[in-house]
Formats: structure tokens, sequence, C-alpha cells
């Protein structure tokens, strides 16, 4: 039996995981204007989350809002007390946040110890063709699709006007009454919350290490920058050809050719589209 | 007119909060024994601390900090306190051959212990050369460390292996594979020099046994596609897949495989699945075999290490990582003994020519300075073990 349809659903499930991580990016890079080097530490954040759950006998179904809440609250805190007035310095932000990611490694390794934990992920359902279903994969990949809809939905409807304004104009938004501060720190808090909602969905599917959060951070930056941060739906789409296109290269090329392969393509899509591959004209700077 | 408002400062409450954390990551740090130079025997032990093998790198640390509290407790060496100095490599070659120098040139101390990686080994060779001062190299595997002692043994004749070189590595696993009538294997791990050469060496030593691969593959460790490795793996039927990855990564790939092939035999060479306490937790749909340089019962020293190490750092050790560190400090101590004094000359002398009795069995180092592991007579054997529900069981070599 051939084995493209598993490596082809494999892909799906990969890049509804960089689609999770990636859209959080994407907010904060959008309305607060950051790029947030910790975003990779509240997807750790979440899988420890789901680690320490799962130690008490307690589900993903808990476990995966828990981790969102606490990472609301440290993203929040944390936009409020630093992001927020450190804005100004150009250099200061990245610096910062990975500082914070750094720090947060060295306070997972304190609390859990330096070796790999594990969830149990439960058996795969058997589906069609010999294909293998992986439980979490599943579950992961739709509550992926759900949290982005629903992030599409609020960004064309009127609670979500606010962060429109702000990602498109602060003095605009700023002059007709929005608190532009609170929008930014409200704001990276829920991009905080989804990437440790990705975390918790993907504990079982590997290792949980304080490190954990470092290869997530590098490929959701690669979706977002070729992807652009206007479109939800053009980020979910990009990041699932990006799962697919990395899981046939390395089964059919090569593991190694696999991210030379990923990298390649963003290189080709950058030269092309230098603004990628979902554009706003006319937007004012 | 910018009607955006930043405040000035940072909001204090934040400041307060992240003091406190650094408090606390300062005063909960692993403490290792005192480090100020004088009557103590310094033992210098380099290895990742921070950074993706810091697990392997701690359990390291705390095995050789262990062996130095049992040598003090057996009255020191030549009447004086051993001390483990400790340095972080970050799995990183320029960190770990910076630390080696600090150690041997500020931190005075009489020896070295380590690195992990063989890429950093290789670094802190030139450091120990050029100081003249007594390597012991535990677990880095490539056969560039025993190749530069033969070629140049008037300046590396500092360094020496009580781990297995990448040639003695393969003729253990392939010892295994016979005892489990393989004739197919698949061979994965990570893209690093480590497993690229055990992969090679394994291929030369199986075809010799009639045991041939049915599968070999390298994942990137940036982006490992665990998924179409496992895939591609299980779909080449072989009789085993033997696991070379150090790392976390090998838990995943148990976990992907186990999905896509659940009772497929997985034999892991890389030490990280011998840790008890992710056990619990893995799929033992299938056989899952673990090797070890020495497993708790497969012999007195060995049952006495893990019941010590166990009650000393609250786990039991994996078998590895620690426990060749453990053997290694324990072989210093006792080649100084032996010869009497601190001195690199009378050390060397005392390890050429010596026996030394360690948790994994008896160390004599050949010609290479590379302590004798294998399948021949008076050969260091290593044991494997078999996971399940209620612990490990040995079942290598058979008895």
């Amino acid at each position: 039996m051939s084995p493209l349809p598993q490596v082809l659903l494999d892909g799906l499930v990969a890049g509804g995981a960089y689609a999770l991580m990636a859209a959080g990016m994407s907010l904060i890079l959008g309305v607060v204007k950051v790029v947030n080097l910790s975003h990779g530490a509240f997807f750790t954040l979440g899988a420890y989350v789901a680690y320490a759950m799962a130690d008490r006998g307690i589900g993903g179904p808990v476990a995966v809002p828990l981790a969102a809440a606490i990472a609301f609250a440290f993203g929040v805190f944390l936009g409020k007390s630093f992001i927020n007035p450190a804005r100004s310095h150009p250099f200061a932000l990245p610096v910062g946040t990975l500082a914070c990611a750094l720090l947060f490694e060295q306070a997972a390794q304190l609390a859990w110890g330096p070796h790999p934990l594990a969830v149990d992920g439960g058996a795969p359902w058997p589906g069609p063709f010999g294909v293998v279903v992986r439980r979490w994969g599943a579950v992961a990949f739709l509550a992926s699709a759900a949290i982005l809809g629903a992030l599409r939905i609020l960004l064309v409807c009127r609670p979500g006007l606010p962060l429109k304004l702000v990602a498109e104009d602060e003095e605009i938004a700023s002059s007709v009454g929005i608190d532009v501060e609170a929008v930014r720190y409200l704001t990276f808090g829920g991009a905080c919350a989804m990437a440790a909602a990705a975390g918790a969905l993907l504990a079982p599917a590997g290792a949980i290490t304080p490190t954990m959060g470092r290869g997530p951070l590098v490929l959701s930056l690669i979706v977002v920058i070729v992807a652009g941060m206007d479109s939800v739906g053009a980020t979910f789409l990009l990041s699932i050809a990006l799962g697919v296109l990395g899981n046939a290269c390395a089964y059919y090329l090569s593991p190694q050719w696999s991210y030379v392969a990923l990298l390649c393509s963003v290189a080709l899509l950058l030269s092309a589209r230098p603004t990628g591959i979902v554009a706003v004209p006319g937007r004012r700077d | 007119m910018d009607t955006r408002s930043y405040p000035r400062t940072l909001f204090p409450g934040s400041l307060i909060v992240l003091s406190a954390v650094f408090l606390h990551a300062i005063i909960a740090m692993p403490v290792f024994p005192a480090d100020k130079p004088g009557d103590a025997v310094r033992i210098g032990v380099l290895a990742p601390l921070s950074g993706p093998y810091a697990a392997g790198g701690t359990s390291f640390v705390q095995a050789a900090t262990l062996a130095a509290e049992q040598a003090n407790s057996e009255g020191g060496v030549l009447g004086r306190r051993v001390e483990v100095v400790a340095a972080d490599t970050q799995g990183r070659v320029d960190v770990a051959k910076s630390e080696a120098l600090r150690l041997v040139s500020r931190e005075k101390v009489s020896a070295l212990v380590g690195a992990y990686l063989s890429e950093e080994t290789v670094g802190v060779m030139e450091v120990a050369a050029s100081h003249r001062k007594v390597l012991i190299v535990p677990v880095a595997a490539t056969a560039e460390i025993t190749d530069r002692v033969r070629d140049e043994p008037a300046r590396y004749r500092y360094v020496f292996r009580v781990g297995y070189s990448i040639p003695q590595w393969a003729e253990l696993v392939v010892a295994f594979l016979s005892d489990r009538s393989v004739r197919r294997y698949a061979f994965v791990g990570a893209g690093i020099r480590w497993n690229r050469e055990l992969g090679d060496a394994l291929g030369r030593t199986a075809a010799r046994a009639g045991i041939s691969p049915a599968y070999v593959s390298y994942y990137s460790p940036g982006n490992p596609a665990f998924d179409p490795v496992a895939v591609a793996a299980a779909g080449s039927a072989p009789d085993i897949v033997v696991l070379g990855d150090p790392g976390r990564n090998s838990v995943s790939f148990l976990k992907r495989l186990r999905e896509v092939a659940p009772g497929l035999p997985v034999f892991s060479i890389g030490g990280a699945l011998g840790d008890a306490r992710l056990a619990a937790s893995l799929p033992l749909s299938g056989p899952l075999f673990v090797q070890a340089a020495a497993w708790s019962g497969a012999s007195a020293a060995a049952t006495e290490y893990a019941v010590r190490y166990e009650r000393r750092y609250g786990a039991p050790p994996v078998g590895y990582s620690d426990t060749l560190p453990y053997d290694a400090v324990g072989v210093l101590a006792a080649a100084w003994r032996k010869a009497g004094s601190l001195d690199a000359a009378g050390a060397i002398a005392a390890l050429e020519m010596g026996a030394f009795q360690g948790v994994a069995g008896t160390y004599r180092f050949d010609a290479d300075h590379q302590a004798r592991w294998g399948t021949g007579p008076g050969d260091l054997r290593g044991t494997v073990v078999r996971w399940e529900r209620d612990g490990a069981r040995i079942v290598f070599p058979p008895r």
C-alpha cells in the first residue's frame, strides 16, 4: 500500500500546528508591531501545563484552556509592564523578548528539570487505506482550524474593529477614543494564549523539555514572513502547504532535505513577493 | 503630533517580580562543591548544563559529583579531598574550549573529565594537550579521539577514554542484534557527527555478521520530520529499528513509530530512553530495548551505584551519561592513588599499566588509551535492558 496518504495526512497535521503558532505571532506583529522572540516560551509553557495536568490524571479538555488562561495572564503582564513601555526603542524588544524566553527556559529547567518528559497521546485510530490517524493530531488540527476560524470572524466583525484600527493606524485609533495601549497588551496576551494552547495540544506529540519552543518559534516566523500579517486564511493555508511540502520532501528525498526545501521555498516566494504572498495595497505608514 | 503615550519607566511591579525570579534562579541553581583552590584535589568536569543537551549534561555532572563524594568517603586521594569544578559547555565547541582553558588556568584543576559531544571533546583535547593535563573522556565516541592519540602519541598521551569508541559501539550493537537473530535493521538518528559515524560503522560491522540495513536515515535536529521517517522506517520492514538519537527527539520518534508500527522492536542506543521517569509514559506496544554501560542488577557494583544515585538525586541513573562519568572520576582517583602523586606523567603511567574497577566492570586501556569494550575475553560488554510496565529487565549479555 502506498505511504502517500499517510505522508500527506501527517503533513496536514504538522501544518495545522504551524498555523496555530503563526497566527499568534502574526497578531503580535500586526497589532503590537513587535518581533516576539518569547513566543516559543509560551508554547513550552502550554506543554508543561498539559504535563502537570496529565500527571494528576486531568486531560486535554481542561489542560488546553488552563494553559491558555495562564499564558494570557503572563502575556498581559509582559505586554503591560515591558512591551508597551519599551516599544519606542527599536532594538530593545527583540532582545528583551529573547531574554524573557531564556529566563523562562531556565525557570522551567529549575521547576521540572532538564530531562525530557512525556504525555501519553493514546492509541491512534485506524483509518481507511491503512492510514493511521493520530488522536492528538486530529484534535490539534481541528482545534487549530477552529481557533483560526474564530480569529478570522473576530477580525471581520465589529468587536475586532479596534484591533484592525490599531493595526492600521494608531493615531486614528487613538483619536476615535480607542485605548491603544490596552488593545496592544490584550492582543499580546491573546497571542501568547494561542501559543500556549498549541503547546498543550501538541504535548503528546513528543518530548517536553525547556528548549522545545525554539523549533516552533522559527517555523512560525517563517510562516508569518511569507504569508504576511493581513490574512488569517493565508497563514493557515501556507502553514498546511509548508507542512505537506516538508513531509513529502522528507519521505521522497531525505529528512535533512525537508528543512532545506522549506527554506528554499520561502526564499523563492519572498523573492517573487517581498511583502508576503498576501499584501494589502495602500496601507498608511 | 504624536498622540501615542509611552510610559517613561518600566512598570514597578514587573521589576519586583523579575528581581524575585532572578533571585530564585540564583538560589535554586544546582550547587556543586566549593570551588576555591586549597588542599583539595580539583577535577574539572565539562558538560552541557544548558541548551538541548542539558539533560545528559546534568546527569553527567551529578554522577561525577557522586564519584567525588565516594572517593572522599574512601579517604580521598593521597589524603586530600576531591572536589568537582563543573563548567557548562552549552553543547558548543568554542564554549567547551574556553571553559576547559578557564578550568586549567584559573581554577587550577589537576585533570579534566569530559566533554559530552564528540565535537566538544575534540576541542577540549587540544587544551589538555597544550596544558599537559590528563583528560578522561567518558561519553564522546568519535574515532578521531583514538586516531589522534595513535597518530601523535607524544602530544595526546594525556587523553584516555573510558567510554566506548564508535567501532567498539558498533561491535556491541551487532552482538545484541545477532543474539536476537536480526537479519535486517533500520538505523535512524539525528544528523550529528556521532550518529553518522556510528551508522557507517554499524553498516560495516553488521555486514560481517550477515546483517544488512533495510533503511538508514538522519533527520535534521532543527526540523526533525519524524512522521515521514517513521513511515519510511516501518515501511522498509526491518526486524528491528536501531535508534541512535541521544536527546529528546528519541522520545518523539519512538511515539511516531509506535503509532504506525505498534509492534516493531526498537533498540535505543542513545541513552535518553534509559530514563525511568520517561519510560512510564512511553508506548510499550512493542519491545523497547535500551543499551547502557551498566544497569542495576548487572553486578553488585552497578546495583550499589544505582541505589546511591537514586538516593542522592531522587531518580535512578540512565546507565550511560551518568555511569561513564562516574567511572571516569573513579578511574582517575584510583590512578592518582596508584601513582602516589598528582603528577600527569605518574597518572599516565598508572592508567597505561593498571586495571581499574568501576561500575561497568574492570577498565583496562589499550595502546591508544581506549578502554577495552567489546566481545573479547576481559572486555567490558555493557548491558541491554528491555522496558516493561513494571520496570526494566536485563536481556543482554545472556547469563
